[in-house]
């Protein structure tokens, strides 16, 4: 077993910096795989090609790392602390939150687009916050079955909003259609410059739930008896979820796809559950995930960008459907 | 005598099949039903303001569009039209409309060539072929005069909507098209994608480094000033030739999106306002 885990630790360490590797030599732009290095190493002088490096690709790869190292690890939470399979940052509430905070400024306040990455980040933590207040308030407080359905109620409640916002506004969707279907920018650092605080939170917040979530898992009594507050676990974990997706989703839109079915494919390859190894290494899969399918969205079509989801997908989901088919 | 009766009797069912309530969903077709005599019973709300169409327009009924049917289909039914001249954008209510008994003709070109054959096409529809005629040579006529004289042909980006990397005009856009009539060099020369959009590499941008950046961001007046320094600021944009001589430009009404009969006028005024050629 710990071979197997071993391996699956090194695979997903290659995948990711290969895919980080080709992230940076590819792009619309054809450059030598030597300049790309002389620029990273800072031996390459002003120029064109310094700057598609240093301020297209490089911000851009470790947008894509981040982002999916985030969406993993708050899939991860959820589904540890829900005890569900079907948890994802979708169950919170957060996506319809970030999704709706985005389309309001991208469609109705479009002279305020600088504050897209805040309004996303805003309304999917508000979104989030509503689902908790609700859960966590009357009978069955905190309890997995009253957390989801509030997500559900809340997710509806935001999704019928966008809904609301692009159907009043028919002439201006085409500038919400990317952000709705999953994509990064390269808008240099400004967006992780607004967002790395709740990256931050929601790591730190991951790493120390680790071995409680894994008590967790016993059953919320032998848990308590062990000496972790169930319900107090799964509010830290779905904020520190929250964090996680509010900051992927102002980056790069709405990819919950990607935490949903990271975690899921480590269990799998790593044949356990033991959260040590499924949070940290679905943030390293989920990087090299999102990487990989960025570098493939802009550059099938170069210089046309394509919307990453569905790369995402084309790539994640054969992989899972082996690792279930032979895990059943 | 005998030749006049022939006439009338080949003439009559031309007549009567010429229908006389018509509604015009898009400002190329409004603008063409009154520029060959014909006053539509209704017409479609137009994207970014109603600035561009005909003044004989006045007071016509306008139905709101939305999508994906266009028109409400209660309101157009109780306009009582023959004939609905509709878009590509709205296809999915030509049915709905069929089923009304109204005659649905579409008519929207996407490229500064289709104009006058369009021209030609409506008035055949509605019976005014030589008035047509007539308007189409016209309209081509200011083409090609707002079309003289160009000095310089600037390299161009022209960008739809807003956002962290906006959507592109390709040549087979309307405005990407009529860009390249003014004497710009588009960026996306050679792309070609079905809808006539496409969201471009910042990478190409750099690369490319447009004279001109005109954005048509779907936005009302007082968002303008808010989009134009978004723009301005993009670290990428910034940098570009456009960037560094304050050639980003805002076009904020519907010239660049929807064709109609003002071409040659619209020409000139991307020469004059952007292109400076």
């Amino acid at each position: 077993m710990v071979v197997r885990r071993t391996l699956v630790v090194v695979a997903a360490a290659a995948a990711a910096l290969a895919a980080a590797a080709v992230s940076l030599a590819l792009g619309a732009v054809d450059l030598p795989l030597s300049d790309v290095i002389d620029a990273l190493t800072g031996s390459l002088g002003e120029g064109s090609t310094r700057q598609i490096v240093l301020e297209l690709r490089l911000p851009r790869t470790v947008e894509a790392a981040a982002v999916g190292a985030a969406l993993g690890v708050a899939g991860a939470l959820l589904q540890g602390a829900l005890g569900n399979p079907l948890a994802s940052p979708d169950v919170i509430g957060v996506t319809g939150g970030a999704g709706f905070g985005a389309v309001l400024i991208l469609i109705v306040f479009p002279g305020s687009i600088a504050l897209l990455p805040v309004g996303a980040l805003a309304f999917g933590l508000l979104a989030a916050g509503l689902v908790f207040a609700i859960a966590w308030v009357g009978p069955d407080a905190g309890g997995v079955g009253k957390l989801i359905l509030a997500g559900i109620a809340v997710g509806a409640l935001f999704g019928a909003g966008t809904t609301a916002v692009l159907t009043a506004y028919p002439d201006r969707v085409q500038s919400a259609i990317f952000f709705i279907a999953g994509g990064l920018s390269s808008d240099g650092w400004r967006e992780l410059e607004i967002v790395w605080p709740y990256f931050a939170v929601g790591f730190v917040a991951a790493i120390c739930l680790m071995r409680p979530l894994d008590r967790l898992a016993l059953g919320d009594d032998v848990a308590a008896s062990l000496g972790v507050r169930p319900r107090l676990i799964r509010l830290i974990a779905g904020v520190g979820a929250a964090f996680l997706a509010a900051a992927a989703a102002a980056i790069a839109g709405l990819l919950g796809f990607l935490g949903l079915v990271v975690p899921h494919v480590v269990r799998l390859a790593g044949g356990t559950s033991s959260h040590t190894f499924v949070v940290p290494v679905s943030a390293i899969s989920g990087a090299a995930l999102l990487m990989a399918g960025d570098t493939l969205a802009r550059t099938v079509k170069a210089p046309i960008e394509l919307p990453v989801g569905p790369f995402m997908v084309a790539l994640g989901v054969p992989l899972f459907l082996l690792l279930l088919r032979r895990a059943v | 005598m005998l030749a006049v009766a022939v006439a009338v009797a080949v003439m009559a069912p031309l007549a009567q099949a010429a229908p006389k309530r018509i509604v015009a969903l898009t400002p190329f077709t409004a603008n063409t039903l009154v520029g060959i005599g014909v006053k539509p019973v209704g017409i479609g709300q137009t994207l970014g303001g109603q600035k561009r169409l005909s003044k004989k327009l006045d007071g016509v009924r306008t139905l709101p569009l939305s999508h994906p049917n266009g028109p409400n289909m209660e309101q157009l039914a109780r306009l009582n039209p023959g004939l609905v001249l509709s878009s590509p954008t709205w296809r999915k209510g030509a049915p709905t409309m069929r089923s009304l008994d109204i005659k649905v003709v579409m008519s929207d070109p996407d490229r500064i060539a289709g104009v006058a054959p369009e021209i030609r096409k409506i008035g055949k529809v509605v019976g005014r072929r030589k008035q047509a005629r007539k308007l189409a040579a016209s309209v081509k006529a200011d083409i090609a005069a707002a079309r003289k004289g160009i000095k310089s042909r600037p390299k161009v980006l022209v960008l739809l909507g807003v956002g962290r990397t906006p959507f592109a005009f390709l040549e087979n856009s309307w405005g990407g098209d009529l860009v390249s009539e003014a004497g710009g060099d588009l960026l996306t020369a050679g792309l070609d994608e079905p809808g006539g959009f496409a969201r471009i590499s910042d990478e190409q941008v750099l690369k490319e480094d447009p004279d001109v950046i005109i954005a048509v961001p779907h936005a009302d007046e007082d968002d303008i000033p808010g989009i134009t320094k978004y723009m301005r600021d993009n670290p990428i944009w910034k940098v570009t030739k456009a960037g560094q001589n304050d050639r980003i430009y805002i076009s904020n009404d519907n010239s660049l999106l929807q064709a109609s009969t003002d071409t040659g006028k619209v020409i000139r005024s991307v020469r004059s306002r952007f292109l400076k050629n």
